[in-house]
């Protein structure tokens, strides 16, 4: 009980964390909405194209201003003590990787998963495909969350190259976006696609917790 | 077999054994490409430009094989605490990162003539793409921390973790519908390839594993060094 408590706690300070930052998530999504202008402005304004192309442009710019907020996964917590004090408090290093993860999900993924549907209306999608839209995205998203809990825990004691975190998430988000972007192309072989999505969240997810745990680890014991 | 976990005991046998590897792979050399130039046959579809696959093959089978490699090594450093193999992970990422460049270029000029595009997003040159940019990204992590204890822990981390890549890349021919053509060497059957090209083929990568050995030998011993002098 006080565990569950404590893990209450975490969520309850995460939120209100979040909700005094909230500019950051917002700018987030304003960056989102301004490529697809871009976006837009380069291809020229051709509405068949356009819907045609639409779909691999809200995965690539998701992706790209998702990678935008890694800086603050861990890195806020990490300088200012919190961590070291969350472990101290009886949660492992593992464990605070899967509570980032979650949080991370919630606070940063779920606000862009909400914006979709407008992208959708300015990038001429049709209707139909707004569910497959939502259920690649809900499930990559977290993959994208786990590839971030690693990566950002790994680039801890980096001070030189903050754009190495992006990268790495990007390289391995490479199946992730080839197999969502299926999903919504290829309708009819939705379940094995999904299907195959979940298998690469269980295998992400069961790499997060030791690969970002161990990470947080020695970047505290070596800081 | 100590020589391959301890770096005294890898000195010594480096010091015996560089220069033999190298006129060995410098004989090997020659004696490959006159095979490969000279005595060898013409494919009777692809026509002379099959010669490049005794460049092709041999760097692509080493790029993974440096790879497997270096995975084997950080799970021995980071499970038995053997510092060696953060020190072979350090020094071998280059070699592979060039062999695989060797691969992808050499592939690409002999996909010009035979596809008619240098390049297409196919899933094994895709694969072998990523393989490429995760070699560069463990070299800019080597180059990218400041704290040594801290960024060779991370950099074998994320060696492991890129692993998955690797059975991406081999059986991606198999997996998936592509361009280029499936295994005709390392498959569990007998090799569907002609004995008069499987030659000169053999002898090119003995010669590219001897060559990527002396290299290698000579970066472990560099970064040895480099390791004590920081110490001290």
């Amino acid at each position: 009980m006080k565990f569950l408590k404590k893990i209450i706690f975490f969520y309850y300070r995460e939120y209100k964390l979040n909700l005094s930052g909230i500019q950051d998530i917002l700018t987030n999504i304003i960056f989102f909405f301004v490529s697809i202008f871009i976006f837009i402005f380069s291809i020229g304004p051709d509405k068949e194209t356009i819907s045609f192309i639409g779909v691999g442009i809200i995965w690539t710019l998701l992706l790209l201003s998702s990678t935008l907020s890694l800086r603050k996964f861990y890195q806020e917590d990490f300088e200012n003590g919190n961590l070291f004090i969350m472990h101290l408090n009886g949660f492992s290093f593992g464990f605070i990787a899967i509570l980032k993860t979650f949080s991370h999900f919630l606070f940063v993924q779920v606000p862009f998963l909400l914006s979709i549907p407008i992208a959708c209306i300015l990038l001429n999608i049709a209707n139909d495909k707004l569910f497959y839209l939502f259920a690649s995205f809900s499930i990559g998203s977290l993959i994208l969350s786990c590839l971030g809990s690693i990566s950002s825990s790994m680039n801890l004691m980096n001070q030189r190259n903050f754009l190495l975190g992006s990268v790495v998430v990007m390289i391995f988000s490479v199946p992730v976006v080839i197999f969502s972007v299926g999903i919504i192309n290829m309708e009819e072989s939705f379940n094995s696609l999904i299907n195959i999505l979940f298998g690469i969240l269980l295998i992400v997810f069961a790499i997060n917790p030791w690969a970002s745990g161990m990470c947080l680890k020695l970047s505290l014991e070596n800081s | 077999m100590k020589f391959l976990v301890n770096p005294s005991k890898f000195n010594e046998m480096a010091d015996h054994l560089f220069r033999p590897l190298l006129i060995l792979s410098i004989m090997l050399f020659a004696l490959g490409l006159l095979f490969s130039f000279y005595l060898s046959p013409d494919d009777y579809q692809q026509g002379s430009t099959v010669r490049i696959m005794y460049v092709h093959v041999p760097s692509a089978w080493l790029a993974l094989l440096t790879y497997a490699i270096m995975t084997l090594y950080s799970i021995l450093a980071l499970a038995f605490r053997i510092p060696f193999g953060f020190i072979f992970n350090t020094a071998v990422a280059p070699i592979g990162a060039v062999f695989t460049l060797i691969c992808i270029i050499s592939g690409s000029l002999w996909g010009k003539p035979m596809w008619g595009t240098w390049w297409v997003w196919d899933a094994r040159l895709t694969s072998v793409a990523i393989l490429f940019i995760i070699y560069l990204m463990i070299i800019f992590m080597n180059l990218s921390f400041e704290n040594r204890v801290v960024r060779e822990k991370v950099v074998a981390i994320f060696i492991l973790v890129g692993s998955v890549n690797l059975p991406i890349v081999k059986f991606s021919v198999d997996w998936w519908n592509t361009l280029h053509q499936p295994a005709t060497i390392s498959k569990l059957s007998k090799p569907s390839i002609d004995p008069t090209m499987m030659t000169p083929l053999i002898i090119m990568t003995f010669a590219f594993i001897l060559i990527g050995i002396a290299i290698a030998i000579l970066r472990i011993k560099t970064e040895i060094i480099s390791r004590k002098s920081y110490l001290s």
